[in-house]
């Protein structure tokens, strides 16, 4: 049954991951010849005219955009946890649904496995492709700054671990959620709308003290790239809570699966 | 016999919407049981609740003496389960429909997938998509079958295959009562259920109005009476029966007393003319559901 799983998973997994190499592939092969001397002082001068704590939003008080390995760091890997968070928003809300919103559920519960072993196996599946999302994601990168010039590679390696600690809650949360629904039609308003609720909360706590609060309502604030490149190291609090909410979800999600309805 | 099934007041709701009101039947081990019903009686309701499709609000299921877990792999594999409407993987072939199907099973299926797809005449190269209904249905009666289960549930099983086809499903299926597998046949189609079944329960706005042996309601306490007389009027108040027609001088009743209270009570009147027909399962059918 994962065979299968991973069969039909295959294609939306090669799609998501096709638009993120693709996209950094193209920056890696023209940033060298877009980014000569002038134009790298013309973009630092251009920044300074931005309010620090935009800059701060987006992490690029910390490191300057003037080389790749700064673009990837900052406007890179805010691009990464926002494709990687949709990516897991989407498997979490489909992989279990699918079957019902397809009507082949009925068929599926009529086999011999228990509704906990379907759900497992399409949870592990899921992560399975998410984890190799990052990983491609990670390996490419690594391979593409190697080529390119100069990076710190122990900041790198943390950095490119980073977008595990939200996508494993935004998937637990969104699988979650499709055990109370029937269509998957509904599912891709939700899981849209929760990665951007969660990276705007995130990316607001970040310009004020006043609002900072808000960071605490924010899957996002678990992949805490800031603090990676100022102490090159993880939160372990980060891991914890990520896998708190994760472990959360996932049995909640067993529990209401084992009660749900099929509705005609 | 022993009881492969029985279900005790069953109570479904959907909300303040009634699914089944009370459902009790019995089911003995090779049994082919009719579940007669007009739409919305409650008949797939039944169905999905015994597969564990639907959480029931009261009452309970026995398999084989045994509260049902219906989600319990060891109980799914003595069950065959056809629904109504077949929707199956669009991706996969018949091939490998039939591969993941048998995958899942310890025992061995191929022997039976074989003969099953041979007297049914399936393309096992055909993919799903590409499939009319009553080919899908075929394929689905396989995937019921295949695993050669000890009750088999079938949801209006017929609907979509054509009369050759039809004929070679009733003949399998009398193969497996033959083998000793149960089987609860739901349709609307009443000759068929005549025919194949043994026992039959009516089931009327959720609700199991009348359950019995085939054997018993074709001999059933009803009959047609038709009188042909000018009394009519004071035959009517008198045998105090269910009219199904009336004209001037003919009435026709639903009649259930017995030959010799009928005799006394029509004797003191002038009767022209007197017919007693047998009631056939489609025109119970019909008294029932009016």
């Amino acid at each position: 049954m994962i065979k299968r799983e991973l069969k039909i998973n295959l294609k939306s997994f090669i799609i998501w991951t096709s638009i993120l190499v693709g996209m950094f592939l193209v920056v890696f092969l023209i940033y060298p010849y877009i980014l000569t001397d002038e134009t790298a002082k013309s973009l630092d001068e251009m920044l300074k005219v931005f309010p620090p704590e935009l800059l701060k939003s987006f992490n690029m008080d910390l490191a300057s955009i003037n080389s790749a390995y700064g673009w990837l760091k900052t406007e890179g890997f805010m691009f990464i946890l926002l494709i990687v968070g949709f990516y897991s928003s989407f498997m979490g809300a489909n992989i279990v649904l699918k079957e019902e919103n397809d009507k082949t559920i009925e068929y599926l519960y009529s086999l011999p496995i228990k509704r906990n072993k379907i759900m497992t196996n399409k949870i592990i599946v899921a992560l399975i492709y998410i984890v190799s999302l990052v990983l491609i994601l990670g390996i490419f990168n690594y391979i593409a700054l190697l080529i390119s010039g100069d990076f710190n590679q122990k900041e790198y390696l943390l950095l490119s671990i980073t977008p595990i600690f939200i996508a494993l809650p935004l998937f637990a949360i969104n699988l979650f959620i499709s055990t109370f629904l029937h269509k998957t039609k509904k599912t891709v308003g939700i899981s849209l709308g929760l990665v951007f609720i969660f990276y705007l909360l995130n990316v607001l706590s970040e310009t004020s003290k006043n609002v900072e609060i808000l960071k605490y309502f924010s899957i996002y604030t678990l992949a805490d790239i800031r603090n990676v490149i100022l102490k090159t190291a993880i939160n372990p609090i980060n891991i914890l809570i990520s896998l708190g909410i994760t472990i959360l979800f996932i049995i909640c999600s067993y529990i209401r699966y084992n009660k749900k309805e099929l509705v005609n | 016999m022993n009881t492969i099934l029985e279900i005790k007041h069953l109570k479904k709701y959907y909300g303040n919407n009634r699914g089944v009101e009370d459902v009790s039947l019995k089911i003995n081990e090779g049994d082919i049981y009719g579940f007669i019903g007009p739409n919305g009686a409650g008949k797939s309701t039944t169905l999905r609740s015994i597969m564990g499709l639907i959480n029931i609000s009261s009452g309970k299921i026995l398999f084989n003496d045994e509260e049902l877990n219906p989600d319990d792999p060891k109980i799914k594999e003595k069950i065959g389960y056809l629904p109504s409407e077949i929707n199956l993987y669009d991706d996969m072939t018949v091939k490998e429909i039939f591969d993941f199907h048998e995958s899942l099973f310890e025992r061995d299926l191929s022997k039976r997938r074989k003969e099953l797809v041979h007297l049914l005449k399936i393309d096992e190269n055909k993919k799903i998509e590409d499939l009319s209904l009553g080919n899908s249905k075929k394929v689905g009666i396989v995937l019921a079958l295949m695993h050669e289960p000890k009750l088999l549930i079938l949801d209006e099983p017929t609907s979509g295959l054509d009369p050759i086809m039809q004929n070679v499903f009733h003949n399998i299926l009398i193969e497996e009562q033959k083998k000793g597998t149960t089987i609860l046949y739901s349709s609307h189609v009443l000759s068929e259920v005549s025919n194949l079944c043994n026992k039959i329960g009516f089931i009327k706005d959720g609700i199991i109005i009348k359950e019995d042996l085939i054997e018993n309601i074709n001999k059933n306490d009803f009959n047609y009476l038709t009188i042909i007389s000018k009394d009519i009027e004071n035959i009517k108040k008198d045998l105090n029966l269910k009219v199904k027609e009336e004209s001037e001088n003919r009435i026709v009743l639903l009649c259930d007393l017995d030959a010799n209270s009928l005799i006394k009570k029509l004797s003191k009147y002038d009767i022209e003319k007197i017919l007693i027909e047998n009631v056939s399962l489609e025109d119970l059918f019909e008294e029932y559901y009016k």
